[in-house]
């Protein structure tokens, strides 16, 4: 059964936009938690009921626009409204009685709206509305415990969505004049495909979608962002809202032609995120933070896939299907990690262990051991990335391994007088074994083969020796009471930072977004040559009459020479 | 009868202006009810004339004032685009003003002086011939001086003369541009460019250089944008109207009418004026966004930003080409809604709270939501943040500069909207999340009917502001007139 597809797709996003108008209604406002988990239920609908590939346009709204469900998008789609609707139930247990609940709901909808949005969209304008609410209307929810250390990383974040925005932008635009002025997303891939397309949309956008998904170096935002938000909102911002940006890239990269200088340099970018920061996110004390180092080390994994499948040239339906798995099963075990620091904060005896052996069996998927949902989703993956790539995949079960079991050792304890509640436990859960089982029923459907034809214990056991190795340094490590050295978060950040200290400094101070209660004097922090430019104004004004007379005059002058 | 719409179009504001001189103080309740009545009125008569426009039916009334000078007021597209933009937030900025001022002093002057304004502004829009054009921008002119010293201290009066040193000269010039060319040519019809093609190319250069250069004053290019930033010494009405109809969209609107209508752009590209034109406008969005950000006082910030987003006009008229007129056309409407929305805004939180500098405004968003709001919208407006009205601006424009061969516009607009966003989002920052000094506890943002006027108007053309760019396609959008305008004529 199939219902219309323009009254399904429309009504995704439009239903958590009328949620959200609702949460401004002074009464329901905060009581607006109860419906966090009713946003994405459409998007759920439409997972099973909306025709795929099948555009819908849109007429009147922005630019006569369209939506659509791809196939690739399904699996976004599905991932990501599985994800919201269980962080949804987490997080109105999470956050009740908290005193910016409403602020909280109205965000976390407008947020999913554009999340999901940005997987439906056919046409460039209504992809950038969407990416564009994702970006900005995510700043409340990585700020909302407003502490000074969260205000540092709003900054730092919207900066840098500001400007992956604008990159997108500029990207979108030459893109689409290139493809003849059209807005449909299809045809400026196409147009991208063709010989000699210009290099220059791909690196705006590889730069904009780059930023969002976490692409080393432009992921410093990142591993400070998440960690500090609440921990729904952080679930996910990890396992949703940055597949925004790796949709961007399946959705708009020239699959099918050779790009190999772009793409090897993406490749680069991507694998050497996966290893650096698997590495750094295993110095962190924080559980969120080594989460969120393991977000962009996977995702560094998927852009390097990518990476690698442009510079080669695969075509979209050798590559995309197992990308789209890869992220599905990162986003729903990401998801579930994240509530589980939740969790484990709650959790005491015998529940406790259960808790952990529970996200230790997500975390081995993630780091991909055998017979795993993990592991059948790198092995899909793994035929995309040529056999240097298929290697360093195989390896960075090594880094990952060790990010992870560093996540286990680091995961809060609880109070004597915490309970753990139900509406808590459940979602993670849920998110765990969906995360455990969704790939094998996808698997044969999205790639066309049977998973693990015939089981190989040797050749299994023999291509885990990279996991096995991270499992003997940790028991070594244990053993002999090596304690992982703690590294401040933000890795490039705190170099940058301290590089640009001044500026960044006087930036904030004229542009008054230093945060502190005592008004800034702008004067003084500016270079002198802008101090100059003021008084000139001055000046000019104070002799208004002769300046204009000058002004002339020189015109004059100017005229006769020409 | 339909021919005399024109004449009763423009000077339907004399009747609420005279009026508004005449009254005595104590009758100021009627003041104001004539005031909105005449707006309301004004406002149908646009909207029966844009029914009547979408059939095709243009009207024009003519009169020979002088032998071989016709008086010719001209109701085609473009002017319509201009006058439903002046009618509408005409009305907004009546209602506003008068919760603004309440009962203070000297408002009969200001009402008359104001209603002029509108006069003036509308006659721009309608004028038919160069010399037309003059006369009301001139009108313009002097009846925006006493709106500008209206509080009559120092730095009113200050502001006063600088305004009136800058446009006289820009006038000055722009006289001397048209009657140079009115000589050369006779008369010329904003129908079709007058066949230019005997004159030599100095000549033509240099008359489009000075009427550029005089309309530019009024758009406050650079270096002639001085007067503008000195201005807000004016009231926030004044400052809002100024900012989004009067004043400076008169200029932009004449440098459109020069390249399109007087020169033709066959002529202006035949004569390489285009692209030096338009990388002046490149150079004052970003000057201007640059100098916004140095600002502390919200207004002054908002004037700057005024400077820069002005020229996106200038930039999308320049440039040649179809998206680019489109865009600047757009612009022309939807930097008014934004920018009026702004000006109000922050008129309302100076008048209710005091609110004069950036660092006043924590905690703003949690005394007056509403006014923050919208103040909000009309911000993430002017940065381009989709679906409100300035997302569709920068599209065309950005669209039109690789059309017209000008890569260099999309890092402009690249450029200026990191700069909005500097300037812009800290205010934000400020007035949603720092926590609120305790004397603004108190406001009780929309208590009585003084309130919601003072409030309202922005928060109805913030809605504007985003229905503007969200049902960009819709038949009746500030977008679908534009591309009207540009298929129907400026474009071959």
């Amino acid at each position: 059964m199939t219902v219309a597809p323009s009254l399904l797709l429309p009504v995704v996003i439009l239903w958590p936009i009328l949620l959200a108008l609702l949460c401004l209604l002074p009464k329901l406002g905060p009581r607006m938690l109860l419906a966090l988990p009713l946003a994405p239920l459409p998007a759920l609908a439409a997972v099973f009921l909306a025709p795929r590939d099948q555009t819908l346009s849109v007429t009147w709204v922005l630019l006569d626009g369209g939506l659509r469900l791809t196939e690739p998008g399904v699996l976004f789609l599905s991932g990501a409204a599985v994800l919201w609707f269980w962080a949804g139930v987490y997080a109105l247990r999470y956050m009740r009685g908290d005193p910016r609940a409403r602020t909280f709901a109205l965000f976390w909808m407008l947020v999913l709206a554009g999340n999901l949005g940005v997987f439906l969209a056919a046409d460039l304008a209504s992809f950038y509305v969407f990416f564009a609410l994702v970006s900005l209307a995510a700043y409340p929810l990585v700020i909302h415990d407003r502490k000074p250390a969260s205000m540092r990383a709003g900054a730092v974040y919207i900066i840098l969505a500001v400007i992956g925005e604008t990159a997108l932008l500029a990207g979108f635009m030459i893109g689409a004049h290139a493809a003849g002025g059209t807005i449909l997303i299809d045809e400026i891939r196409d147009s991208l495909a063709a010989p000699r397309a210009d290099p220059l949309v791909l690196w705006l956008m590889i730069a904009g979608f780059g930023i969002k998904a976490g692409l080393v170096p432009l992921h410093v935002w990142l591993p400070v962002a998440h960690p500090a938000a609440p921990v729904p909102a952080s679930a996910v911002l990890s396992g949703a809202i940055v597949k925004a940006g790796i949709f961007g890239l399946v959705t708009f990269l020239p699959w099918g032609s050779a790009w190999p200088i772009s793409g090897t340099l993406l490749a680069l970018a991507g694998f050497s995120g996966l290893f650096a920061a698997a590495l750094y996110g295993a110095m962190q004390g924080n559980p969120k933070t080594v989460l969120a180092y393991s977000t962009v080390s996977q995702m560094g994994l998927l852009m390097g896939v990518m990476g690698a499948a442009l510079a080669a040239g695969l075509s979209a339906a050798s590559v995309l299907p197992a990308v789209a798995l890869y992220a599905l099963h990162h986003g729903l075990a990401k998801g579930a990690l994240f509530l589980g620091v939740g969790v484990a904060g709650k959790a005491r005896g015998v529940v406790r262990g259960l808790v952990i052996a529970a996200l230790a069996m997500v975390a081995l998927s993630v780091a991909g051991l055998p017979l795993t949902a993990g592991a059948l989703t790198k092995s899909a993956i793994k035929g995309s990335a040529g056999d240097f790539g298929a290697t360093l995949i195989g390896l960075s079960a090594l880094t990952s391994g060790l990010l992870l079991a560093r996540f286990l050792f680091t995961l809060p304890k609880a109070e004597k007088e915490d309970r753990l509640p139900g509406l808590m436990v459940v979602p993670m859960v849920a998110l765990a074994a969906t995360a455990l089982a969704l790939p094998w029923s996808l698997y044969a459907a999205v790639t066309g083969k049977a998973p693990y034809g015939t089981i190989d214990f040797l050749a299994l056991g023999v291509s885990a020796w990279p996991l096995g190795l991270a499992a003997v340094l940790v028991i070594a490590a244990l053993g002999i009471g090596l304690r992982a050295p703690s590294l401040p978060e933000g890795d490039l950040l705190g170099s940058v930072a301290r590089f640009n200290a001044r500026a960044v400094a006087a930036a904030q101070a004229a542009a008054s977004v230093g945060g502190s209660d005592k008004p800034v004097e702008t004067a003084r922090t500016w270079p002198e040559i802008w101090d100059g430019l003021e008084r000139l104004e001055r000046l000019i004004n104070d002799h208004a009459a002769s300046s204009v007379t000058l002004i002339l005059i020189a015109l004059g002058l100017f005229a006769a020479l020409a | 009868m339909i021919h005399l719409l024109p004449l009763l179009l423009v000077f339907l504001p004399l009747v609420p202006a005279l009026i508004s001189f005449a009254l005595p103080d104590r009758m100021a309740v009627w003041r104001d009810a004539i005031n909105i009545s005449f707006a309301l009125i004004k406002l149908a008569v646009v909207g029966f004339l844009l029914l009547a426009a979408r059939e095709g039916v243009i009207t024009e009334w003519r009169y020979e004032f002088l032998p071989g000078h016709d008086f010719i007021l001209r109701l085609d597209s473009i002017a319509l685009l201009f006058i439903t933009l002046s009618a509408f937030l005409w009305l907004i900025a009546t209602v506003y003003s008068i919760a603004y001022f309440g009962r203070g002093p000297h408002l009969a002057r200001f009402f008359g002086f104001f209603n002029l304004c509108v006069l003036a502004a509308t006659g721009v829009a309608m004028s038919g011939t160069t010399i037309t054009f003059f006369l009301f921008y001139e009108l313009l002119t002097l009846a925006t001086w006493p709106l500008v010293v209206h509080k009559g201290d120092e730095k009113s009066l200050r502001a006063g003369r600088i305004y009136l040193i800058y446009t006289l000269a820009g006038s000055a010039a722009f006289l001397a541009g048209i009657v140079w060319l009115k000589s050369l040519v006779g008369t010329i019809e904003f129908t079709a460019p007058p066949d230019l093609s005997g004159i030599p190319r100095l000549e033509l250069t240099l008359i489009f250089i000075l009427c550029i250069g005089g309309l530019g004053v009024k758009a406050a290019l650079i270096p002639f944008h001085g007067w503008l930033p000195e201005a807000m010494a004016a009231p926030a009405p004044v400052s809002a109207l100024l900012h989004a109809v009067a004043v400076v969209k008169a200029g932009a609107f004449g440098i459109v009418r020069m390249i399109y209508d007087v020169y033709g752009i066959d002529t202006v590209s035949e004569l390489g004026l285009g692209t030096p034109l338009a990388v002046l406008a490149g150079a004052t969005i970003l000057y201007g966004s640059f100098r916004a950000v140095m600002q502390t006082d919200i207004k002054k910030r908002l004037a700057y930003s005024t400077v820069s987003q002005v020229s996106y006009i200038i930039l999308g008229a320049s440039l040649i080409g179809p998206f680019a007129i489109i865009g600047a056309l757009v612009h022309l409407v939807h930097q008014g809604i934004m920018k009026i929305t702004l000006f109000m805004c922050a008129g309302a939180l100076d008048n209710r709270m005091g609110i004069k500098s950036v660092a006043d405004l924590d905690g703003a968003g949690r005394a007056m939501p509403v006014t923050m709001a919208a103040f909000s919208i009309g911000a993430l407006g002017m940065i381009g943040v989709p679906p409100t009205a300035g997302f569709i601006s920068k599209w065309h424009l950005g669209l039109g500069g690789l059309q017209s061969d000008a890569p260099w516009v999309i890092a402009v607009l690249a450029g200026s909207s990191l700069l909005n966003a500097l300037y812009f989002l800290p205010l934000l920052y400020r007035a949603w999340l720092l926590p609120p000094s305790a004397k603004l506890a108190s406001v009780r943002e929309l208590d009585g009917a003084w309130n919601r006027m003072l409030i309202l108007p922005a928060a109805i053309t913030a809605l504007a502001t985003l229905a503007a760019g969200a049902f960009a396609t819709s038949p009746f959008s500030p977008l679908s007139w534009a591309k009207l305008i540009a298929e129907s004529g400026y474009l071959k």
